[in-house]
């Protein structure tokens, strides 16, 4: 039986930890690299020998861990059914505000739970001019410092009961939503399951679906073949078809053989740190990465609970080892949801699908930004979420007696 | 100017790149594994365990180089149209007979010039029942012993060039050529670049080509609409979709981002053993791989002379960093050609398709082995390759003067 109570949690590598690290980074042995090369055959040699060269000299993550212990985090057992307990852990903070809409962030991959950090303060604040949000965000299942599930088969309908279940212990029957990437995916899931009697809202900043056919989606896909995209849709597209075409190995390993791949990110600090930096860099709008952010970012998988291996698994479990795809198992449903567009975002597709995704009732096109949109505009996030949610706004008022405003 | 000169080679890692292994397997830091994964998420975690610790513990790595340095070998270099030089690596064994015929053997990915080793007393063995071969097997630039480029763009025309030139050097005029895996793709550009005039026939045991479209090949499109596939050939298919659903995450990456993978596969001797060993297992028919065979074949991968993560780059360069297939730019050649069929190559194609890799002479179909044919099933090869270049073969004859018999 699933103990429920509440831990606080402060992460707490052992010095053992950090000193392998340490040895391991001393006898690092780099590849060759072909020359003007770029970033067109990967991450450049230059840009990780000086990040090596960082991590085992310079940064300092007992700094970097007291910083995040700063943050109010817990873990709690949650009971999954056919999985038994998985110890879960999460940021949760709540406004001064009573009425704050409790909120439910969601991370991704190569994503982590901090990047709810830069919104955090915003979204809690107290003010007459825009709503105020309780904000929880946990470490998926297999990432950060939550377990990772030992069985196979943890999928959309696991993922949404651990949400759900979270929120339902911490007294939230009803709750708002906001993810990207796989945060979008999982959404997509949490509210075909829990949407309206829990899930009342929901936002994504990845907009992200099946392609309309002439089944399912008659006129769109009509207007598919027939209408000319607009220039801002054509570049879009092209992003995406990019990304499919050259950004997406990652994708495909993760998604068929993450065991194999797994040895190498456990054990190699620079394969994992290449392995993400790559992502980190080539999926962002500009983001001027400092040295300290990016080994931060790469410490949190490195240390995690579950070790480096285990968060991949949710590219296998979701497509079905390859074989199937993640957005199968989801279908619309009429919960009220908001999209926001961010120019440099990987994955792009016209927004008119987006109401292939749910019942569109915000949207907010940016001119900055790219897939780390709570990291890299945190400001622009938290804005739409507060204009969504605020008075006036198209999903005032969803969640009952929790307007976002103190009276 | 480079220096022709043909260099014998031993193979001599240094006391330094021994010892850094070790204290690297010493560090070792494993992931967990889920309950029942069995093969289906990647290499299982009791064998990388046990193949870690004999790597550590038990494998001879001065031994397998002592066995290797038994074999004849020799580097020279070969300059490249807009590339300079690189210094090859490779094994030349001449038969005991003169006119033996002169083959050219090339492995792929995650192969190394090793494939030849047990095929190499078959092939050069003098007899008055079957023919001679005298056998080059070079490591490809980038794998085993030869150097790597050091410049983008090095692809189907200069891997082309490079074996020429090779066996040019070796004063082989003409010659034949077998491959499989990027052996047989490279074996298509060699052919289109050098066919007739140098290469006289080819064979290969691994026949993979595009799709025929109903513009390059009509009537063979035609007959893929039309007709139903008998049950080998649907069986063939399935596994070739197989491969392609879940087998290629590899491809993709090598293809798209050799540099960001090279990093794991140069820094972790555990990621390489995983990366590598899911495909000889995979790969192979049931190959009884001792742990001794599976520590030397990555171990070569591991010492080798660019690097591990150099290898990889063949994919990047043949598909144009992913974006277009790796036979751009060649076209149907009418040298000879012959295909030997085993049952558990990964891509499988209907054999009908095989005639759009070339003039199709010689098929022969197996029983047993997989991918790695050579090294899987020697004989088999062997005798396929004696019965097409043999006395009363389709390629009999086919290199002036040099019929493989005395």
């Amino acid at each position: 039986m699933a103990t429920n109570a509440e831990q606080p949690f402060k992460i707490s590598v052992p010095d053992a930890d950090i000193e392998l690290l340490r040895k391991k980074l001393e006898l690092v042995r780099f590849p060759d690299e072909v020359e003007n090369a770029g970033w067109d055959y990967g991450v450049p040699l230059a840009d990780i020998k000086r990040l090596v060269a960082h991590w085992k000299d310079t940064f300092d993550w007992r700094k970097s861990e007291a910083e995040i212990n700063q943050l109010p985090m817990f873990t709690r057992d949650i009971d999954i059914d056919g999985f038994g307990p998985l110890n879960i852990h999460y940021i949760h903070q709540k406004s001064e505000v009573e009425n704050a809409i409790p909120l439910l962030f969601v991370h991704g991959w190569p994503g982590d739970f901090l990047e709810v950090r830069k919104m955090l303060p915003m979204l809690t604040a107290k003010s007459v001019d825009h709503p105020s949000f309780h904000v929880v965000a946990l470490s998926l299942p297999g990432f950060g410092f939550s377990e990772a599930p030992k069985k196979r088969g943890f999928s959309g309908r696991q993922y949404a009961e651990v949400f759900n279940k979270l929120m339902l212990s911490l007294g939230y029957n009803e709750y708002a939503y906001q993810g990207g990437d796989w945060g979008h995916v999982l959404g997509l899931y949490a509210v075909d399951y829990y949407g309206k009697k829990h899930i009342k809202a929901w936002h994504t900043n990845m907009p992200a679906f099946r392609r309309p056919t002439l089944f399912t989606h008659p006129l769109l896909f009509l207007s598919m073949l027939t209408l000319p995209f607009r220039p801002s849709e054509k570049a879009a597209l092209q992003r995406t078809m990019n990304w499919r075409q050259t950004g997406s190995g990652y994708f495909h390993e993760q998604a068929t053989k993450p065991q194999t791949l797994g040895y190498s990110l456990a054990d190699s600090p620079v394969g994992l740190l290449a392995w993400i930096y790559e992502k980190l860099v080539g999926w962002s709008d500009d983001y001027p990465w400092t040295d300290d952010e990016v080994l931060e970012w790469i410490s949190i998988y490195w240390f995690s609970r579950a070790g480096p291996a285990a968060a991949g698994r949710i590219y296998y479990e979701m497509n079905n080892g390859g074989t199937g795809n993640a957005f199968e198992g989801a279908k619309w449903t009429s919960v009220p949801m908001g999209v926001s567009y961010f120019p440099g975002e990987v994955v792009r597709l016209p927004r008119s699908w987006s109401y292939t995704i749910g019942n569109v009732v915000f949207e907010s096109e940016h001119d900055k930004g790219g897939h780390f949109a709570a990291f890299e505009q945190p400001e622009k996030l938290a804005g739409d979420l507060r204009k969504m949610f605020g008075k006036g706004g198209p999903a005032y008022g969803v969640v009952t007696g929790k307007s976002g405003y103190d009276a | 100017m480079t220096a022709n000169a043909e260099v014998p080679f031993t193979l001599s890692v240094s006391d330094a790149a021994i010892e850094l292994l070790q204290k690297k397997l010493d560090l070792v830091r494993f992931p967990d594994e889920l309950e029942n994964a069995g093969w289906d998420y990647g290499s299982p975690l009791t064998d990388i365990k046990r193949l870690v610790d004999h790597w550590r513990h038990n494998f001879d790595w001065r031994k397998s180089e002592a066995e290797i340095n038994k074999l004849p070998m020799f580097t020279r270099d070969i300059e490249i149209e807009g590339f300079g030089t690189l210094n090859i690596h490779y094994l030349h064994q001449r038969s005991e007979a003169e006119n033996a015929i002169p083959l050219l053997f090339v492995h792929g990915w995650p192969g190394h010039f090793l494939e030849v080793r047990k095929v190499l007393p078959l092939l050069t063995a003098k007899s008055g029942d079957h023919p001679s071969f005298h056998v080059v097997a070079l490591s490809l630039p980038g794998f085993g012993f030869s150097e790597a480029p050091k410049t983008p763009g090095f692809a189907g025309r200069q891997y082309a060039e490079v074996l020429n030139r090779l066996m040019l050097s070796l004063g082989y005029e003409e010659y034949i050529y077998q491959g499989g895996d990027w052996g047989h793709i490279l074996g298509v550009h060699a052919v289109h670049h050098y066919g007739h005039k140098h290469i006289k026939a080819w064979h290969t045991n691994m026949a993979f080509f595009r799709r025929p479209t109903f513009f390059r090949h009509p009537l063979l499109f035609l007959g893929l609409l039309a007709l139903p596939f008998s049950r080998t050939a649907k069986a063939d298919l399935q596994r070739t979709m197989k491969w392609s659903k879940s087998g290629i995450g590899y491809f993709i990456e090598q293809s798209t981002k050799p540099q960001t993978l090279g990093y794991s596969l140069a820094d972790s001797p555990v990621g390489l053993l995983a990366w590598i060993y899911e495909k000889l297992v995979s790969w192979s028919d049931n190959y009884p791989w001792t742990d001794d065979e599976v520590i030397e074949w990555i171990s070569v991968y591991w010492f080798s002379r660019a690097g591990p993560a150099a290898a990889g780059r063949i994919y990047y360069e043949m598909t144009g960093g992913g974006t277009h297939d790796t036979f751009e730019g060649t076209k149907w050649s009418s040298v000879p050609l012959g295909v030997s069929y085993f049952p558990a190559e990964i891509v499988h194609l209907p054999r009908s398709w095989s005639h759009m890799l070339g003039k199709l002479v010689f098929e022969s179909e197996h029983d047993k082995g997989g991918h790695f044919a050579s090294f899987e099933q020697p004989e088999s090869l062997v005798g396929d390759l004696r019965k097409m270049f043999g006395k009363g073969g389709p390629a009999y004859g086919v290199v002036s003067g040099k019929s493989g018999y005395d």
